[in-house]
């Protein structure tokens, strides 16, 4: 049996979340036509229909394009460093996408594996997911080639689905239930099924194409339009490729991680002036070799959920399904 | 909360200049604490910093059986190295690590050990040599052929002069045509060539070859004419590192993390990774 609200009864919900100091964060138009996640100032600016989903991912909140790892100042030769002690507080990721709530369990691995990363550790442990079911897809998407599909529970705790004037709400996890406690009621009524986009790829064959064709010139002439611009990384719900750099000076400042891409030049550039990967065909190559062999031979998953964020941003309308579909004709 | 990308505060406790462009530089841990539990294994590398120009990837190339400091050894090319480069005794730097699997030195006891270097490639050998030296007992014949572009770019050179007056140690120091002085005293020529010039038996032998990708290239066919297999001979990657701990994606070579598997791999692993190194 599962349970409902009123679209109204979440509304209200959500106004409590936000009065009671949680960080709200939902799909918000940020621009004609541009929606994007984003921190709710009040629940009512969260948009709940009549888009595919936010041209960013809700991975920021948890790893945040901007971090502060320890603040360093120096009084003649001494230092002295501080860390951020700054509490997280609990934040709530509300009508997210499920191809952006799957990323979350598959960004764990590399975290955690080996030696934990604490940084991403706190924000993942405050953060609630309640993901919204889609009932829509674009060109774009392919969560079914990845192994997802529109109502996909991975990582979310709890799963809405749109039934006209109520949500049907599944509670996934303690942390999910405690949130809708006493406001859902039971309900009979259950949502249909989307089927969302027909498989474009066969993910196994993408290894094989990848792990075996890695000089092929496929990758060099697939990719001739890559300005390297690393729009699709940066959008991406599961790349999570880091700088870390000084901002300040020689008295005081601050240690920070960014966001990277291997869509950049520098990336791999060595001193010596050698650079592994000189091009765009091995630039583009390499994200699909980390997403679809490297992070499953490591950690068992595809580094991918097929949100489509990386054709949506390419100011050449390329991306991953592009290259990924284009390989069935190399 | 300290993190895992919070560094050590190092105290430098001295500098020397080895070449016009390069320097070693050793630091002691601030916290005498940490410094008691502190252990690594030769061929690990560091992460080290400059606050305010940020952090490099160096070899730590001292040994590891000298416990109150570590030794890094760099060439001036960018942001950090020349902030590094402007440090002085009694400066504080910062340092995370170590990091990397380092040499498999158990794996080595009772070889001969040849050791090829070039450039720059000099601290990862170093470390290795004061290593097998000051466990003499497990190691056989070590072989050393170094090279830089010229006289002037030899670093440790007097380190050099020292393991060649131990027993069953030959140290052969050269400089590409051109690089020698009229009072040069070593070989000229590349290291590759240099090397095999000097016969050296390679029966029960293992290679540990470091140096710019032509370098390495052309050792190889000299090596697999003394008759080395590709098990035998090591190296250690340099591709670029930012968080040292498998997170951050940079070091990525086809399906390994070199900065947790490698830096060090033999030649016989890096056949089986794709060309992205
Ligand atoms: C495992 C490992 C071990 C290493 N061990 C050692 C070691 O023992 N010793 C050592 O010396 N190095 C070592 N390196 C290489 C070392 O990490 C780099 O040389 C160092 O990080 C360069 O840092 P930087 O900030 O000074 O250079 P950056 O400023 O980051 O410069 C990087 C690139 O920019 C170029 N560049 C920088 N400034 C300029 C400029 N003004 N004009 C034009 N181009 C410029 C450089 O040529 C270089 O290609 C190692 C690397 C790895 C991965
Ligand atoms: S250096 Fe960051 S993953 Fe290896």
């Amino acid at each position: 049996m599962s349970e409902i609200i009123s679209k109204a009864g979440l509304r209200e919900l959500a106004k409590e979340w936000i009065a009671q100091g949680k960080v709200v964060a939902g799909p918000v138009q940020t621009k004609p036509g541009l929606v994007m996640y984003a921190k709710l100032a009040s629940a009512d600016e969260i948009v709940w229909e009549g888009f595919v989903r936010p041209a960013n991912s809700v991975k920021e909140f948890v790893f945040p394009r901007h971090e502060l790892l320890c603040t360093y100042k120096m009084e003649g030769n001494r230092v002295e460093l501080a860390n951020d002690g700054a509490e997280i507080p609990a934040q709530i990721l509300l009508a997210v996408r499920p191809c952006d709530a799957a990323a979350f369990p598959i960004l764990d691995h590399v975290f955690n594996w080996d030696c934990r990363d604490e940084l991403y550790n706190r924000r993942r442990e405050a953060t609630t997911v309640i993901a919204l079911a889609c009932e829509s897809h674009d060109e774009s998407c392919f969560c079914t080639s990845v192994g997802l599909s529109p109502q996909a529970e991975r990582g979310s705790d709890v799963m809405l689905f749109d039934l006209g004037e109520e949500y049907e709400v599944r509670s996934l996890t303690d942390k999910g239930r405690a949130l809708f406690a006493g406001k859902a009621q039971p309900s009979e009524r259950t949502a249909p099924t989307y089927m969302g986009p027909d498989p474009r790829f066969n993910p196994e064959q993408v290894k094989q194409f990848v792990d075996g064709q890695f000089t092929s010139p496929y990758w060099q002439e697939a990719t001739l339009a890559c300005l390297g611009c690393g729009a699709c990384a940066y959008n991406c719900p599961t790349c999570h490729c880091f700088d870390i750099v000084d901002e300040g000076n020689s008295q005081h400042g601050k240690r920070v991680r960014n966001w990277d891409s291997c869509q950049f030049g520098q990336f791999t550039l060595h001193a010596s002036g050698h650079n592994p990967r000189p091009d765009q065909g091995s630039r583009q190559r390499q994200r699909v070799l980390h997403k679809f062999s490297i992070y499953p031979e490591k950690f068992g998953e595809i580094l991918c959920t097929g949100c489509g964020n990386c054709t949506r941003n390419c100011p050449e309308g390329q991306g991953m399904l592009t290259l990924l579909t284009g390989i069935e004709h190399a | 909360m300290p993190d895992i990308y919070t560094p050590d505060l190092m105290e430098v406790v001295n500098v020397r200049k080895q070449t016009p462009d390069v320097k070693s530089v050793r630091i002691q841990f601030q916290n005498k604490a940490r410094a008691s539990q502190f252990d690594f294994r030769v061929g690990q590398f560091g992460i080290f910093s400059a606050f305010g120009s940020g952090e490099s990837t160096f070899n730590i190339c001292s040994s590891s059986n000298w416990k109150d400091s570590l030794e890094f050894c760099f060439r001036k090319v960018g942001r950090v190295t020349e902030a590094l480069w402007r440090v002085e005794e009694g400066d504080t730097i910062g340092f995370r690590g170590p990091y990397g699997n380092g040499y498999p030195v158990e794996k080595w006891e009772g070889k001969n050990l040849i050791f090829l270097g070039g450039g720059i490639a000099m601290p990862p050998i170093r470390c290795a040599v004061w290593y097998a030296l000051e466990n003499r007992e497990k190691y056989g014949n070590i072989t050393v052929v170094y090279g830089a572009r010229t006289v002037a770019d030899l670093v440790y050179v007097d380190e050099l002069a020292e393991w060649a007056k131990r027993d069953r140690v030959r140290v052969i120091q050269c400089v590409d045509p051109g690089g020698q002085t009229s009072d040069w005293k070593g070989e000229v020529g590349f290291v590759p060539t240099v090397f095999e010039r000097a016969k050296v038996a390679a029966e029960n032998s293992v290679a540990l070859v470091i140096g710019p990708p032509i370098m390495i290239k052309n050792t190889l066919p000299v090596l697999e004419k003394l008759g080395m297999g590709p098990d035998s001979i090591y190296t250690s990657l340099e591709n670029r590192m930012k968080c040292g701990v498998g997170k951050c994606g940079r070091c990525n070579a086809g399906p390994v993390y070199v900065c947790k598997e490698g830096p060090v791999f033999t030649m016989e692993q890096l056949q089986k990774l794709p060309q992205d190194y």
